[in-house]
């Protein structure tokens, strides 16, 4: 993805947001309707006023004589009826004062209309209001051609009151019957002329004799306003059409003074705007109970107005919400944020927050896609190094750690001969070996017992923090590892356990068939222990990265239904299901917001709900949500309720970490090769103080270290009054400060905080390495 | 962009372990991102180990690595 305009225009074209509602795109003179009806429903004349007058050239005119083309498009039509908006806006003329419009400065050149029909005025109307000097030729009355097509004006003062302003606006008024000489003489005397074709209908010529669009039909010409013609050759009058072509011309005559491109940037191409109708119920259309609206009533009809709006996505995503835009504006943004040379990158933020889960997409007619967007960003960041160093080390360093000689493994299934390859390849993902091990030993004994050709056993990291980083080397690096070890094993097939490690795998071995777990399962003999004691429905929530997974999510719903769980879809599930918030790694680059995700998703689960995916599991069990994974149904823990399992909280990040490496060293020594354990750490954490490091994203190994350090170096603080001790240490970009002291024979941490300053005379060695470096 | 001067430690009485001296505010420069800020800190007259406290890691300077980092 380039990150230039066209392609910035590109993208931006696919959100509506900013299309014009069908009322306002169907009117010759673009009014805003919407907030028209919003002033109107709050009574608030004047400020309707004034959008009325801003937009119509003529506002006592039209307002009687339109033929309101808006309303046959209103969305309200099988609601209850369309919007009474011509009704409103003679309300709003007959009760609020016309607004005054000053003046432009004189243009230079001058401009004639012949013939004072709905066209010619409309026309005059619109030029004079720029300035430009008008001359208006009529014949006998000014005001008989528009009183004969639209007797209504009669007895109207709009009419009246529109010729004033015209008179305001230097308009000139001269009785001088349009002919063919008067013409000519026009087209020799001014910059442009403007031929009524109703008024001066001697003169027009066939319709077909002049531009569709721009009204242009020969030299400095234009000409606007004949009568509407049914089929049979009956002529009608069509205020709308006829006005909306004297605005047309009025454009074209000004562009034929400055002598710029009739066409040029004309027509905005905008798609329209999408509106979801669902919810929404019918009002009927408020009538005047007399002849015209009382207050009341235009108040309450006004109300009526849907107030057109797309925001499909930013309705249901908690991060589109967030920054109080929709698509359109944050790409903006992000364009803007790339083509920053100095000074603050403020949309960072806002590249980061995304999860990069595909609802949006999924949801918008148009597929707006907030991910490839992100994704794209956050590679360029990375690409030009202006990628904020905090925002995802942790997560990557997580990466390393879980593919790393202390978490990482792999396993030959031990029944083949040696070097014999297996069938297939069991890859459970980092996170679910973190926070499950004990099911993911049973998971692959079930799979030995049942797949014929041997199951081997993968465990590391899937490598999808760094594509969801933007770090595309990282990626592609860690992709030939895996590629290695599967080539080492025979290329078997992979049976993988997490939607996002399937994806990953997916991008990394174009070649394997990877296949979840779930689907190698439903059509396998089910587990002797499988089943649940739950009676009551479970929501089920699929994985975002499931989203365009069918085989995955029919698997999951066969599995959990043969345990004998009843299973109920909430509204946003499927294809449309949402984030849990782990996703893009939003829960490292911005965890409040990631917070935020979970507890919505969690809110919109009415149920006990039921994951497979560990992540999506104990993020909504971290939000005080009851909820199970799949293997709580399959492969129940011993003497663990459904309730107990739906309740209990996922393992912290320290607590992760530790787990990777208990399961690698617990199927190590079962395989016969003894690996050390880790030294146990002689310091006690009191649990209040282990979930502030977890907030901190402070894992209890670097706090260790940095203890260990300090104690080794003396080089501490000592508090006088309570004995504490406060070291430091700086493994890498950041200084671990720890508080503790003694107890007993050990220790006892207090506190930990971390920083990304250097400050100097802290952090032990490694400070003063980093800075002559 | 600019970080108030003078940070003590949080509470306490704190000295060094090492020099059993009591600590000092003590002018210096912190880093980050090729930029540098001026400030007092806690630190041990005799040796110069330094202390960043608490309130100051997790306040001020967040915001002004947060701010860096965006630039």
């Amino acid at each position: 993805m380039k990150f230039d305009q066209a392609h910035l225009h590109e993208i931006e074209s696919r959100c509506t947001q900013e299309s014009p509602p069908r009322c306002q795109g169907l009117c010759p003179f673009q009014l805003d309707v919407r907030a028209f009806l919003a002033a109107m429903a709050e009574s608030r004349h004047a400020q309707a006023r004034k959008i009325l007058d801003r937009a119509l050239p003529l506002p006592g005119i039209l307002t009687r004589i339109c033929d309101h083309p808006c309303e046959n498009a209103c969305l309200r039509q099988g609601l209850g009826g369309s919007l009474a908006i011509s009704k409103l806006e003679q309300h709003c003329a007959a009760v609020a004062e016309p607004s005054r419009m000053l003046p432009l400065p004189p243009k230079k050149f001058s401009l004639a209309v012949l013939g004072s029909g709905l066209a010619g005025l409309v026309a005059a109307a619109e030029l004079a209001r720029k300035g430009y000097p008008v001359t208006i030729f009529y014949r006998d009355e000014i005001t008989a051609p528009l009183v004969t097509r639209f007797p209504s004006l009669k007895a109207d003062d709009g009419l009246a009151a529109d010729l004033e302003d015209l008179s305001r606006l230097r308009v000139t008024f001269e009785e001088s019957c349009p002919d063919a000489a008067l013409l000519a003489r026009c087209e020799a005397e001014f910059a442009g002329v403007l031929l009524d074709a109703d008024a001066a209908r001697s003169l027009a010529p066939q319709e077909d004799a002049i531009d569709g669009v721009t009204r242009h039909w020969r030299g400095n010409v234009c000409c606007a306003g004949g009568l509407g013609r049914t089929p049979t050759g009956h002529a009608f009058p069509e205020a709308a059409r006829q006005a909306g072509e004297g605005r047309r011309a009025a454009q074209t005559l000004e562009r034929l003074a400055g002598k710029v491109s009739l066409m040029a940037a004309r027509e905005k191409q905008q798609g329209s705007l999408h509106v979801s109708l669902e919810g929404i119920v019918p009002v009927p259309r408020v009538e005047p109970a007399g002849g015209s609206y009382t207050p009341e009533e235009a108040r309450a009809e006004a109300a009526r107005c849907l107030q057109c709006q797309c925001l499909i996505c930013v309705r249901e995503c908690v991060y589109l919400q967030k920054y109080k835009g929709y698509p359109r504006t944050y790409a903006r943004q992000i364009y803007n944020n790339a083509s920053i040379v100095q000074g603050f990158h403020t949309a960072n933020a806002l590249i980061n927050g995304c999860s990069l889960c595909g609802r949006c997409e999924q949801l918008c007619p148009e597929h707006f896609s907030m991910a490839d967007l992100c994704r794209a960003a956050r590679e360029d960041m990375v690409a030009r190094s202006y990628m904020p160093a905090a925002a995802h080390e942790f997560a990557l360093e997580d990466m390393e750690s879980a593919s790393g000689p202390e978490c990482a493994l792999a396993l030959n299934d031990v029944s083949l001969s040696e070097g014999a390859a297996p069938a297939w390849l069991f890859f459970p993902g980092c996170q679910l070996a973190a926070s499950r091990g004990e099911q993911v030993i049973a998971l692959h004994a079930h799979l030995r017992e049942h797949l014929p050709g041997g199951v081997a056993l993968y465990l590391s990291c899937c490598g999808i923090p760094a594509h969801w980083a933007g770090r595309q080397a990282m990626f592609a690096e860690h992709s030939s590892v895996l590629l290695k070890q599967w080539e080492k094993f025979g290329r078997p097939g992979i049976v993988a356990a997490c939607s996002s490690c399937m994806k990953a795998l997916r991008l990394a071995l174009s070649e394997a068939r990877v296949r979840s777990a779930w689907e190698i399962l439903n059509a396998l003999p089910l587990p002797r222990r499988c089943g649940t004691d739950f009676s009551e429905p479970l929501s089920v929530h699929d994985p975002c990265t499931a989203r365009h997974d069918a085989a995955w999510r029919n698997a999951v719903r066969d599995l959990a239904r043969k345990c004998g769980a009843r299973l109920e879809e909430p509204r946003l599930s499927g294809e449309k299901t949402s984030c849990c918030g782990y996703g893009g790694l939003v829960s490292c680059a911005r965890p409040d917001l990631a917070a935020e995700m979970s507890a919505d998703r969690a809110a919109a689960l009415p149920h006990t709900a039921l994951a497979s995916c560990i992540m999506c599991r104990d993020r909504l069990a971290a939000q005080g949500k009851d909820c199970l994974h799949l293997l709580d149904l399959l492969f129940p823990r011993p003497a663990m309720s459904g309730k107990d399992a739906a309740r209990e909280k996922g393992p912290g990040l320290s607590a992760r970490r530790a787990g990777r490496a208990a399961l690698r060293r617990l199927l190590r020594d079962r395989a016969g090769e003894e690996t050390p354990a880790l030294q146990p750490p002689g310091m006690r954490v009191p649990p209040e103080t282990l979930a502030r490091l977890e907030d901190r994203h402070i894992l209890l190994d670097d706090v260790t270290q940095a203890v260990a350090w300090t104690e080794r170096s003396g080089q501490y603080f000592e508090n006088l009054e309570n004995g504490h001790r406060l070291g430091s240490f700086r493994p890498r970009h950041v200084t671990f400060w720890v508080e503790y002291s003694r107890e007993g024979e050990g220790l006892v941490l207090h506190d930990a905080w971390c920083h990304r300053m250097k400050v100097p005379g802290s952090g032990g060695a490694a400070v003063r390495k980093e800075e002559s470096a | 962009m600019s970080m108030a001067p003078d940070y003590p430690p949080d509470g306490g009485r704190w000295i060094c372990a090492l020099c059993r001296e009591p600590l000092e505010q003590v002018k210096m420069q912190v880093f980050y991102l090729n930029s540098a800020f001026d400030v007092s800190l806690p630190s041990c007259p005799r040796c110069g180990i330094t202390m960043t406290p608490k309130s100051l890691a997790e306040g001020k300077m967040l915001e002004v690595e947060a701010l860096l980092e965006d630039k």
